[in-house]
């Protein structure tokens, strides 16, 4: 894992000397794309950015899990099951309770993302990817709270948060019926681009964002703006379930080294 | 360890429903066992009386998901409030695990003991501070769970008297201080 975030590093050190800059203020594929037609930070069209993860990153939560995805930086830490809030209603199954909140550095100016639509969208999009997964029978009339911190946007910061977090719900020994993870897709000019940076956000004309459970092969949420071709859309499904099928084995793999670490010591 | 430990997540597939059944920290689903937590596998031999004769999966770590109380379960609580109607309880322990954070309990006049149900006097029968075993009735309201100490051993099973000290139970419904001697009316739990 160490070496992964080494990789992390490095590649974008390159990039910084290729004209990110210039990129990033540019609008249109032409300057996202090299003349390879590899994309700005290096990466073919279809590729993933290098990640990493750990869990137990917050030790008074029952559960927790840090991921690092490109640039994105997010950390996630679950509590519970507990108590249902007194004013809430009675209710047979579980209840999840999301909060994602935004560092107010995590953007390059300081505090705006606090103040935008996304700070109240976002924690009913990681609800909603969630709640199919979780198994809310298992503790009924209890909450369980997950509470995300976005440490750094740098694109794709929803589908981090959702991966991350139900690492940290597995960390807590919450019972799922599979991992989700998430992953965001651009469709830039005539190119779609898979797990899209800041930059390549902005530029794009269409967003999808899928959640999916890898192994029960089901999506949990399937989330398209802008402007699709129906063929495009198509081809950004598959690229994309696939890019979650992948980062559902480096979650499990990562899961597991945590656990055969926790024995060693003991 | 000399047995090789094989560790699986949520989702993935850990044998056919033909062959194994599921157990704690599994499902099934589609025609096979499918872990639902992150732990060590272990397949388990069905006991030999059971019906079912397929070995049993389970997945499990010593980090589990945090107690819940549940309908039947039995439970530690310490009476917070005594009114006439009710008491109320914070549940500490459900079984043997112990909860992270507090639940509320409510245990009504009516489920105090098993007879004379409706002469039960709540102050005789509870005092804030008490530990009691009870069982989880239901899972109540959306305030509390409903407890019942309707089982002879169910109820306090420790108080304090007036004078500070540990009372020690000398009959089903008086309790009495040994500094003191005086006697003090509870539902006593007969602890085996």
């Amino acid at each position: 894992m160490a070496k992964r975030r080494g990789e992390v590093a490095a590649s974008y050190a390159v990039d910084a000397n290729s004209g990110v800059g210039e990129a990033a203020f540019s609008r249109g594929p032409a300057r996202l794309l090299t003349a390879d037609g590899d994309r700005h930070d290096g990466r073919q069209l279809h590729e993933c950015r290098l990640n990493f993860l750990k869990t137990g990153a917050v030790s008074s939560a029952a559960g927790s899990a840090y991921a690092e995805i490109g640039q994105t930086k997010v950390i996630v830490s679950v509590f519970g099951p507990r108590e249902s809030h007194k004013a809430e209603a009675f209710s047979g199954i579980g209840r999840l309770n999301c909060n994602v909140q935004y560092a107010s550095f995590a953007t390059s100016v300081r505090g705006k993302a606090n103040q935008g639509a996304e700070e109240k969208e976002f924690p009913v999009l990681l609800h909603k990817a969630l709640e199919g997964a979780v198994m809310l029978h298992t503790f009924p009339k209890t909450t369980v709270d997950i509470f995300a911190l976005i440490l750094q946007s740098g694109g794709g910061d929803l589908p981090a948060v959702i991966s991350c977090a139900s690492m940290a719900l597995a960390d807590a020994g919450i019972a799922m019926y599979d991992l989700v993870s998430a992953v965001s897709t651009g469709y830039v000019g005539k190119e779609v681009l898979l797990d899209t940076t800041l930059e390549e956000e902005k530029c794009s004309d269409g967003e999808m964002m899928v959640t999916f459970m890898a192994s029960r092969n089901e999506i949990t949420q399937l989330k398209i703006t802008g402007q699709w071709p129906d063929a495009t859309m198509r081809e950004a499904l598959s690229v994309s379930l696939d890019a979650c099928a992948k980062l559902a084995n480096v979650m499990r793999e990562c899961l597991k080294e945590e656990l055969a670490g926790v024995d060693e010591d003991e | 360890m000399s047995s090789i430990e094989v560790f699986s997540t949520p989702g993935e597939v850990l044998g056919s429903l033909a062959v194994y059944a599921p157990g704690p920290g599994t499902y099934a689903w589609g025609g096979n066992v499918v872990s639902s937590v992150v732990g060590l596998q272990r397949v388990v031999p069905p006991s030999p009386d059971a019906p079912d004769q397929r070995p049993i999966i389970e997945v499990s770590r010593e980090k589990e998901q945090g107690a819940v109380p549940g309908p039947g379960a039995q439970v530690t609580a310490k009476i917070r409030k005594v009114q006439p109607r009710q008491a109320i309880a914070d549940i500490l322990c459900v079984g043997t695990r112990a909860v992270k954070e507090k639940f509320r309990g409510l245990v009504r006049q009516q489920d105090v003991r098993a007879t004379e149900i409706d002469k039960v006097d709540m102050h005789l029968s509870f005092r804030p501070g008490d530990i009691i075993r009870a069982e989880v009735l239901s899972l109540g309201d959306a305030r509390a769970y409903f407890l019942s100490t309707a089982k002879n051993e169910l109820g306090v099973v420790s108080a304090t008297s007036d004078a500070g000290a540990q009372m020690v139970p000398i009959s089903w419904q008086e309790m009495q201080c040994p500094v003191t001697f005086q006697k003090e009316f509870r539902k006593v739990a007969k602890v085996v």
